[in-house]
């Protein structure tokens, strides 16, 4: 049987050359990726464990919060020892994930006196950095351990509460249910959610007697939103299809081009890693008082101009480049080939990437005027600042019907353009 | 005469949609002990017949009669009884494939438990030693604990051949259980279902695509042909003239070895 | 063969009540259009030259509740005048040209044998449809009772003697390009109109933009240099009743990530029941399961279409404004509907195999769910339940506003007090929070699918 060690490979590239020093590099890359994604994996769950027990027992014992007890060193060193030792001494969660387990010679059982080693040796093995890419380990080899693969077989496992991975998840469930529920439910908001149903009732009681004489005035509001997300959308288009080309990796390819590529990827980026609604915050301070509609709008487009060219270019670096080359191959312009060639394959998804975009402003919309961007959410606010509730309920179910309407709406067409002509199926339905 | 074991009466099947008919007035009847081989062309109803013995698909018309029993008027929890002891083998195995092996056997054992012990997963310590005993019967004892989809696939198809078994069944169903297989390995999984027949006299009902096999393992073979029952006798009954009317003109024969 | 004393009374009779329904939808489409065109003219007409009222249309351009909302009122009688008057134009359109509505769903008016349509029978269509759409609710009930599509025909189909059909393209024609057609036209029509329109509704004004750049300058330049000396250190000035406790930055960005784990927690433990409920290949086998399935379906799309932000304000009102378990329970309850309907997508395309299987070994209900679908469904599940609380946690930074509790609190505290470069620090940490949880359950999705 193959032993787990002819994994390695012992010839030694020539570190001398720059292609050897490479190789050596590459073959190192790969070594760590699978030698150390397991270790650190079971590094930060070991950290999570620890800072989610001080924080759930500070919080519950002195209502305060702490992230370790310890000072920092202490707790950076105790998760690498126990990580170390869990390693040596049992089947980690990492190396159950990846499916390895620490066999020796021929797939033998270790002993404990191979373990000891292994788990002291571990220390001083991380050092030959360099030779880790072709040779095992130091600790592995004078252990006479190694990580193989862990086969599956006839024996019945252990089960979950016999395993250390196991009482781990258990530990880090259980940790993690008692601070997240400590920390956001404390025992004075139970007492409120059961004894303060009545002021919940008026809202209830709202939602079910709206004021019907409303709905003219909320509905103009409606359309106001409506029109902020169209406008974003529309001008959004408009802009992302031209910048689109810009920021597709694959139509960039002179320096100046790439230039134009990696500045626009990174702003769009960083645009959308934003939420709209500190945009609308932002732009509510630029525009002045009294322009919330036109702020909201500003919002939603700089969001839809990012998010729009992002999954533009990448259906342009989709493409296939064979029509491409055919049309170059008669001769034709860069124009034509534009025209011809890419235009006809990306016109429906972008059709259907801006009807998406379209449902998504939708929503955002109503969230926008929250903060006073406008539209119907903005009314909302208002109402409910002055606790008009059966007025607010109407704006509440329109704000629901339209956000179904729409999203019905947009995932059918979406349908519709990736499928194919409607026509098409109706004909051969009714030929057949 | 005591009645068959299996008696088929005017077994017809419609499908609602297209108005495809799968099954045309069909009447035969099998004796216990059999193995019966059903060969035809693709769509030519085999499937059809051998769902329709156990209600995975509901009949239009006609009756089934199981030992005696007409299976097409049973209510749905009388059919659960009548299903525990029909095993089905199928053409993709039908493993759940995220499961232990002895999870995939012990599921066989299904029908027999009460609900809230297998929605908790607590199969016997009887069932347990059964499902390896099973599993050994087929050569997988060494596999116990491994997931399903780790298997090649004649080991699985020799899982579902266990998990017939843990059903303890009086008739085998098995809608083409080789035709995912290569050659070597449908010689095997074919064994293991004669032995199936001949030592625990299970009645088998099998589809197969391949005469060769159907020569070889049954006792008696039919034929459909556009759902409509067109051969009836014992392997040697056919002849090349027989192989053309079933398969249509065009068609030769392919052995298996 | 002429249509009066035609055998075969099929010919102008809609095919099925699928093409019935698609015609419907394409004359409600012609209908918004030209309804859409009517109320945006008469609403630009009054915006830049109308006077207080003309004939039914009130336009209050000095009251500043009617400026806030709209200026355009319309006295009851107009409204039915505007609503006649866009029916007539709708069916004038579709009787004499080949309307949007007709060209969207591949429709067109067509005679006995796809023969061509003349003058008169379309101005019969014109007069006779007003009688017509009295009857044809009749008409239609009485033919879903019949289970067939009115044989005859709508009245107006029927009287004319010709009918909307399935477009054929001749094949020796080739087809018009788009910018000649009725559509092209109409097209760039609604376009410029819905920008134009655009423009005005939203108060679009780039002067402002450019006169009050200084302003923004500043802001910009406040949040670019954002204050780091309440990151870890809590804030002095900075106190909510419902916290009792010192919060700095980082307390209240891990408050909220946790807030968003416990909604995604507890959402997914109803949802996870919920969705096999709601799974069209489990229910729909008989008339109690497919009442059952339509009433789950229809919970998890309204309560999906509910916002979160108007959740919490329920729950604010009721558990109190900005405690975190007001925050939580509303991300509760869009969680339970969004991961439900996630959930039994998963389950309506899992492998009928072992299903079958089980069902053969005669297995019941909730073996066939115990055994066959939930070891299918589990990766999927974890991966979407990953994917959720990501999405939380964006939500649970914002929800604040409406007295949810979390980050946001301090953000748009220091936006009332202007502190810009403290907001700056908050919405960094936003972003690192966001951008690293997104990479994370990325992978992670990656790994199980």
């Amino acid at each position: 049987m193959r032993s787990p060690a002819d994994d390695f490979q012992y010839q030694p590239p020539n570190l001398l050359t720059l292609e050897g020093f490479g190789e050596a590099l590459g073959m190192l890359r790969k070594r760590m990726a699978e030698r150390l994604s397991p270790f650190f994996l079971d590094l930060v769950l070991v950290a999570i464990l620890w800072v989610l027990i001080t924080y759930g027992v500070s919080w519950i014992v002195w209502k305060e919060v702490h992230y370790s007890l310890v000072p920092t060193w202490v707790f950076l060193v105790g998760i690498l020892e126990t990580v170390a030792l869990w390693e040596s001494f049992g089947q980690s969660l990492g190396y159950r994930v990846a499916r390895k387990t620490l066999l020796g010679e021929s797939r033998a059982k270790p002993t404990f006196r191979q373990r000891i080693v292994y788990y002291l040796l571990f220390h001083i093995s991380v050092f030959p950095i360099i030779g880790l890419a072709w040779k095992r380990p130091l600790h592995e080899r004078i252990s006479g351990l190694s990580v193989a693969h862990n086969v599956r077989g006839g024996e019945k496992p252990a089960p979950w509460y016999r395993t250390s991975s196991g009482i781990l998840v258990a530990l880090l469930m259980a940790a993690i249910l008692a601070t997240t529920f400590s920390v956001t439910i404390e025992s004075d908001t139970w007492r409120r959610f059961l004894a303060n149903p009545s002021k919940a009732g008026r809202i209830f009681k709202a939602l079910v007697s709206p004021d019907f004489s409303f709905w003219q005035d909320a509905v103009f509001k409606l359309i106001e939103t409506i029109y902020m997300a169209i406008m974003a959308t529309l001008i959004g288009v408009l802009v992302a299809a031209p910048l689109s080309f810009f920021a597709a990796r694959n139509l960039t390819r002179t320096p100046v081009a790439r230039l134009f590529y990696t500045l626009i990827r990174g702003i769009l980026s960083f645009f959308r890693s934003i939420e709209p609604i500190v945009w609308a915050i932002v732009f509510l301070v630029w525009v002045g008082p009294g322009r919330n509609p036109f702020a909201g709008f500003l919002a939603l487009l700089i969001h839809s101009i990012a998010d729009l060219t992002k999954l533009y270019s990448e259906r342009l670096e989709s493409i296939e480049t064979g029509p491409v080359e055919a049309i170059t191959a008669t001769g034709g312009s860069w124009l034509s080939v534009l025209r011809y060639a890419v235009i006809p394959q990306i016109i429906n998804p972008y059709i259907s990437f801006s009807l998406y975009r379209w449902d998504i402003n939708i929503r955002m919309s109503t969230i926008v005027g929250l903060v006073g961007g406008g539209g119907i959410g903005q009314l909302l606010l208002l109402l409910l600042r002055a606790q008009r509730f059966s007025q607010a309920a109407i704006c509440v179910y329109l704000i629901a019907m339209l956000v179904w309407g729409i999203d019905t709406l947009s995932s059918r067409l979406r349908r519709y353009y990736e499928r194919g002509r409607i026509i098409q199926e109706e004909v051969a339905e009714e030929s057949a | 005469m005591s009645q068959p074991y299996l008696r088929f009466e005017n077994l017809t099947k419609v499908y609602e949609r297209g108005q495809v008919v799968a099954l045309k007035n069909v009447s035969f009847s099998v004796e216990k002990g059999e193995f019966l081989v059903i060969i035809g062309l693709s769509g030519s109803g085999k499937s059809t017949l051998l769902r329709c013995i156990n209600r995975l698909i509901e009949p239009s018309a006609g009756q089934i009669f199981v030992d005696g029993v007409d299976v097409t008027q049973l209510s749905s929890a009388r059919m659960r009884r009548v299903r525990r002891k029909i095993g089905m083998i199928f053409q993709h195995f039908n493993l759940i494939n995220r499961s232990t092996v002895l999870t995939n056997t012990l599921s066989g054992r299904l029908g027999y438990m009460s609900a809230w012990r297998s929605l908790l997963g607590l199969f016997t310590k009887e069932d347990k030693k059964l499902a390896i005993q099973n599993l050994a019967r087929v050569g997988l004892e060494d596999k116990a604990y491994a997931r399903a989809d780790e298997l090649s696939g004649g080991q699985q198809q020799r899982v579902g051949i266990a998990r017939a078994l843990m059903q303890n069944p009086d008739l085998l169903l098995t809608d083409e259980p080789v035709s995912a297989l290569d050659p070597a390995t449908s010689h095997s999984v074919m064994q293991y279902l004669e032995q199936m027949n001949q030592e625990d006299g299970v009645t088998v009902l099998a589809s197969l695509h391949f005469l060769s096999l159907a020569r070889r393992y049954g006792t008696r073979i039919i034929a459909l042909k556009g759902g409509e029952l067109m051969f009836d006798g014992s392997p040697s009954e056919i002849d090349e003239a027989k192989f053309k009317e079933i398969y249509g003109d065009e068609a030769e024969e392919v052995e298996v070895r | 063969m002429s249509a009066k004393n035609s055998g075969n009374r099929w010919q102008y009779a809609p095919s099925s009540f699928r093409s019935l329904w698609k015609r419907f939808l394409g004359f409600m489409l012609d209908w918004s259009i030209v309804y859409y065109f009517l109320h945006a003219s008469m609403y630009l007409y009054l915006v830049f030259w109308g006077s207080q009222t003309i004939a039914g249309w009130n336009y209050y351009k000095n009251d500043a509740y009617a400026a806030f909302f709209n200026p355009l009122r319309l006295d009851s009688w107009m409204w039915w005048l505007v609503l006649g008057g866009t029916l007539l134009l709708v069916v004038l359109l579709r009787s004499f040209g080949r309307s949007l509505g007709q060209r969207a769903f591949g429709f067109s008016l067509q005679g006995v044998e796809r023969s061509f349509v003349n003058a008169i029978q379309r101005s019969t269509r014109v007069i006779v449809f007003p009688i017509s759409i009295l009857f044809s609710p009749f008409q239609l009930l009485t033919s879903v009772i019949r289970k067939r599509p009115p044989g005859r025909g709508l009245l107006h189909d029927h009287v004319s003697g010709s009918s909307i059909r399935t477009y054929i393209h001749p094949s020796g024609l080739p087809k018009k390009r788009i910018w000649f057609t009725q559509w092209g036209w109409i097209a760039i029509a609604l376009l410029s109109l819905t920008i134009f329109l655009g423009w005005v509704i939203i108060d679009a004004n780039l002067g402002v933009l450019i006169n009050r750049t200084d302003e923004a300058r500043r802001v910009f330049m406040d949040i670019a240099t954002p204050d780091f000396s309440h990151f870890a250190v809590p804030d002095p000035v900075f106190y909510q009743r419902a916290y009792p406790q010192m919060f700095s930055i980082i307390n209240l960005m891990v408050l909220t990530v946790l807030m968003a784990l416990a909604a995604t927690l507890i959402g997914a433990f109803f949802a996870f029941p919920l969705s096999f409920l709601g799974a069209r290949n489990l229910m729909c086998q008989n008339r109690t399961g497919y009442v059952v399935y339509s009433f789950i379906r229809g919970f998890f799309n309204l309560f999906r279409s509910i916002e979160t932000l108007i959740w919490v304000i329920v729950f604010a009102v009721w558990i109190g404004y900005g405690n975190p378990f007001a925050g939580v329970m509303a991300l509760v309850i869009h969680t339970i509907a969004a991961l439900g309907k996630l959930y039994s997508e998963q389950v309506e395309s899992i492998d009928s195999g072992p299903i079958e299987a089980i069902l053969a070994t005669g297995g019941s209900r909730f073996q066939i769910i115990r055994f066959g679908v939930i070891p299918q469904i589990i990766p999927s599940f974890l991966a979407f339940t990953l994917y959720r609380w990501d999405i939380n946690v964006r939500m649970a930074t914002i929800i604040a506003l409406v007295g949810g509790g979390g980050i946001g609190d301090l953000l748009f505290y220091y936006r009332n007090q202007g502190d810009w470069s403290q907001v700056g620090a908050v919405v960094l940490a936003m972003i690192a929070v966001v951008w690293t949880l997104d990479y994370i359950s990325g992978r992670v999705r990656e790994r199980i699918a």
